[in-house]
């Protein structure tokens, strides 16, 4: 198992009290596959990505991703914490609008101490298998939706992150679209030593997981599993 | 991740640019209000800087200011000389005086009187004559600056004949004098005409300008000065102070300016101040999601600054130009209120560090929000 949270409690204080959001996860995202986090909005899905990526802090019970307790690491441990190990894909694509498409997925290489024109040829070499290659001088105002979540992918995995963490990939894309990201990030992010967790509620997508986990209210209320009618696992992880 | 920084600056060029034009615009408010204080400041010293070879100066004890010089008796000349560790001590009178034209006009004129024999205090850039043409009959030599003003689209030249104390004066020579305080016209000529140009009976001095020798510092010899003859006795420096304080003091221009320099500041503090903030603030996202992708606090601190300090760079280059352009544009008419303006370099340095400032206290408020992000929020859509 590469995550495993156990027995995860989190609560906000509103103006009107305290709400718990999270009464007591017990979740796993094994590597080598695609787990799908679904449920109704406010369910407490994103705030469990959150906690798992370290990004919120002050949740009770275990988290525990590829052996690191996530929850007893310091603020400062949270940063390289998160570089080294876990990609990320936004719901919004969240590329920087300065940057150009080979230039926004060499962010996290350059963060993690390359240099920029090696970072930019990763980059570009990364765009050019994800079949943007004509693209890679582009800000991501000229590209479209699709466009821009395939350069936000290749931003995700460029660094070989253990952990995948996604956002509602698909929420802001047409079906077609979402269908053709979903084939690239089961084609890419699935590897034997790397899981990915899915956040969504389209249902459309739900066939791409191999394991679907339904949260509601704060709670896992049933884990599935997909049968097996995807290609097989890349066992190199992103192959760059 | 500078490279970062300074694209999603350059990004969004409708705010860069509103960025360091406010910059600029602040910094060309405080280094031109800066400048026009400070050349008005060094224009109320305009004798002591042109009388640079005496470094005490002795006066009536009642007198403040360098243009209240009040006549003392001759005779204080030599009670200066005789003091140990006076190298030389010469007379030197200062009046305002009427002037009048060939063709019947009148005005008010600044009339410096130097000593006759060694000529301390003579103007130290003649630009029609020499300092020999002082020894003429009736010599006077005027600044160009006020030979314009009398003689208005009249080429300079000597020959003039005009009556001040309802003396005869002719110029003979033409020199060039930084701005004064006054403003007024300045006739240079002997010390002994002067005073007869000014209608003076007793054959008084304004001021007794000396010379410490090696041996013995002004501030030494200006006290011992002090001391024996009961007048007062200031060195160069301190005399130029006590003039600036009282018109500091007196005359309400550090109010004035002080005003609008902080105006200056204020209104630089805030546009550069609001439009970092704003900017800071719409890329809050873009920080966020670099904060969630595992860029420290540090880094994204050292990228705002680079941004402000970028801006505020060429702010300040743009800025600093225009003042600069705007002296050069008018500090060398010949008459008007800028004439003798000029940037001093202190200007330039001052403004910079506080431009440098106010950009990174303006970093330091939208750094905060950005810092204290949540980078949780990428995924609230």
């Amino acid at each position: 198992m590469s995550v495993i949270c156990k027995d995860v409690k989190m609560a906000f204080k509103t103006a009107a009290g305290s709400v718990n959001v999270l009464k007591g996860v017990d979740f796993t995202a094994p590597a080598g596959m695609l787990t799908m986090l679904v449920g109704p909005s406010g369910c407490g899905k994103t705030t469990l990505i959150s906690l798992i990526a370290g990004l919120l802090r002050g949740a009770s019970g275990s988290m525990q991703v590829f052996g690191h307790e996530v929850s007893s690491m310091s603020a400062a441990m949270l940063v390289p914490y998160r570089l080294k190990n876990i990609g990320f894909i936004f719901q919004q694509y969240n590329l920087l609008a300065g940057l150009t498409a080979s230039e926004n997925v060499a962010v996290p290489l350059v963060a993690s101490g390359f240099d920029w024109p090696r970072a930019l040829s990763q980059g570009k070499e990364l765009l050019e298998k994800l079949g943007l290659g004509a693209h890679t001088n582009k800000l991501p105002s000229q590209l479209s939706g699709g466009q821009q979540q395939r350069v936000a992918i290749a931003r995700a995995l460029v660094h070989s992150p253990k952990l995948l963490l996604c956002d509602e990939p698909t929420a802001a894309l047409d079906g077609q679209a979402g269908q053709a990201v979903m084939t690239l990030l089961r084609e890419l992010a699935v590897a034997e030593d790397r899981a990915a967790i899915v956040v969504t509620h389209d249902p459309r997508v739900y066939s791409f997981a191999d394991r679907v986990v339904h949260m509601e209210d704060g709670l896992i209320s049933k884990v599935e599993t997909v049968p097996d009618q995807k290609p097989p696992v890349d066992p190199h992880g992103t192959s760059h | 991740m500078n490279l970062v920084a300074f694209k999603i600056l350059l990004h969004d060029k409708a705010k860069y640019v509103a960025l360091v034009l406010g910059v600029s615009f602040a910094t060309l408010l405080i280094s031109q209000q800066s400048a026009i204080f400070h050349s008005l400041m060094h224009a109320s010293t305009r004798d002591i800087l042109e009388a640079n070879q005496a470094d005490i100066w002795v006066m009536k004890s009642s007198v403040e200011t360098l243009d209240q010089g009040y006549p003392i008796a001759e005779l204080s000349v030599n009670r200066v000389r005789s003091i140990p560790g006076v190298q030389w001590a010469v007379p030197y009178y200062q009046s305002t005086a009427q002037l009048r034209t060939e063709d019947g006009r009148m005005k008010l004129v600044q009339l410096v009187g130097i000593d006759d024999l060694s000529m301390v205090g003579a103007p130290q850039e003649m630009l029609i004559g020499t300092l020999d043409d002082f020894h003429q009959p009736d010599a006077i030599v005027m600044d160009i600056a006020g030979y314009t003003n009398i003689f208005p689209g009249v080429e300079p030249t000597v020959g003039a004949i005009v009556e001040i104390g309802q003396r005869r004066a002719v110029v003979a020579g033409i020199c060039y004098i930084g701005a004064s305080w006054s403003g007024m016209p300045r006739v240079y000529t002997r010390r002994s005409l002067a005073v007869s140009m000014a209608r003076e009976t007793l054959n008084p001095v304004t001021y007794v300008l000396a010379r410490a020798d090696s041996k013995h510092s002004p501030e030494e010899v200006a006290k011992k000065i002090t001391k024996a003859t009961g007048l007062k006795a200031r060195t160069r420096a301190e005399f130029m102070g006590d003039t600036r304080t009282w018109i500091l003091k007196y005359s309400g221009i550090a109010e004035n300016f002080g005003i609008t320099i902080l105006m200056g500041v204020v209104i630089g503090v805030a546009i550069v101040g609001q439009t970092f903030y704003m900017f800071s603030v719409e890329n809050l996202k873009q920080f966020a999601t670099l904060k969630a992708i595992g860029i420290s606090n540090w880094v994204i601190l050292r990228m705002i600054m680079t941004q402000a300090l970028f801006v505020s760079t060429i702010g300040y280059c743009l800025g600093i130009g225009a003042a600069n352009f705007f002296f050069a544009m008018t500090s060398t008419q010949l008459s008007g209120g800028l004439r003798g303006m000029f940037m001093d370099p202190s200007i330039f340095i001052g403004s910079g560090i506080f431009i440098v400032l106010v950009t990174l206290l303006a970093c330091v408020v939208s750094v905060r929000k950005v810092l204290t992000v949540d980078p949780a929020v990428v995924f609230r859509g």
